[in-house]
């Protein structure tokens, strides 16, 4: 299916994908700063909300956490941890809210030459449930954590 | 797992829309008749009996029929809080880009 509202594309390529393509006047650069400089950042994401950015570790593995506070007196608090970052070009991150503890979301930003000037971003955002997450850990990890236990064992036979 | 799957397909064909959205979070605050719903969206009977079927084939919405008028309600519990997260991450995210072009739009020509 796809949407377009005002000067985006909404389409869901996969049943757990949302994925938005947009155009901005102003180059790759200017984008790229705005998505990761903290007195950047505070400026749009909260669309019009104040925004508190606790960490903006923008670094792979960094960890990044921020509180939105609406009007009514409510606040937000979103974070993850960021999976790749490769300057003006792509950049990656789990995002979870704190309301739905377990959902994780992968974003990742793409950011491309739209000539003129012009930058084409396009977001996408995988949905993965706490049972979609656990079913990775039964399945990829098993192996490992074998090993890592006997492992444990060896270091505990060793601290007798 | 698989039936999770389809099931979260149908919740994103039934999210995507800016109206079912809206349906899906008054319901989440009470219970409303289709024609509550429809005044509330000025819209005919017919068009929310559309978007009501669309959210009830996914599990989000629960309708039942007492005399002549139909209630509806959120869906089962888990996968109707789930459905309303995705409907506010992808909302939060349409207007962040709209945000952002303002932002861009507002501070060009500036150097830092």
């Amino acid at each position: 299916m796809i949407t377009t509202a005002n000067r985006h594309t909404l389409t869901t390529p996969t049943d757990r994908t949302i994925r938005v393509e947009r155009e901005f006047d102003a180059p790759r650069d200017r984008v790229w700063r705005a998505f990761t400089q903290p007195e950047l950042i505070a400026q749009w994401w909260g669309r019009g909300n104040k925004l508190v950015i606790e960490r903006m570790e923008v670094e792979r593995g960094g960890h990044w956490r921020v509180v939105e506070h609406t009007p009514d007196g409510e606040t937000h608090g979103f974070e993850g941890r960021f999976r790749e970052v490769t300057p003006k070009d792509r950049i990656s991150r789990t995002f979870e809210w704190d309301g739905m503890p377990g959902y994780t979301i992968l974003e990742t930003a793409e950011f491309f030459d739209a000539g003129e000037g012009r930058t084409r971003l396009v977001s996408t955002a995988l949905f993965f449930s706490p049972e979609e997450r656990d079913g990775m850990l039964h399945s990829g990890m098993e192996g490992g954590m074998a090993e890592s236990y006997a492992a444990l064992d060896r270091v505990l036979a060793g601290m007798r | 797992m698989v039936q999770y799957s389809s099931t979260l397909d149908s919740v994103f064909a039934a999210v995507a829309d800016p109206t079912r959205r809206g349906i899906l979070e008054r319901l989440g605050r009470r219970e409303a008749s289709i024609t509550e719903l429809a005044e509330a969206f000025d819209m005919t009977l017919t068009g929310m009996k559309k978007h009501v079927r669309v959210l009830e084939d996914a599990g989000l919405v629960q309708t039942k029929k007492v005399g002549r008028v139909r209630t509806c309600t959120l869906g089962p519990r888990r996968l109707a809080a789930e459905a309303a997260w995705i409907a506010n991450y992808q909302q939060m995210l349409e207007a962040q880009l709209d945000s952002l072009g303002e932002f861009l739009e507002r501070t060009k020509g500036d150097r830092p």
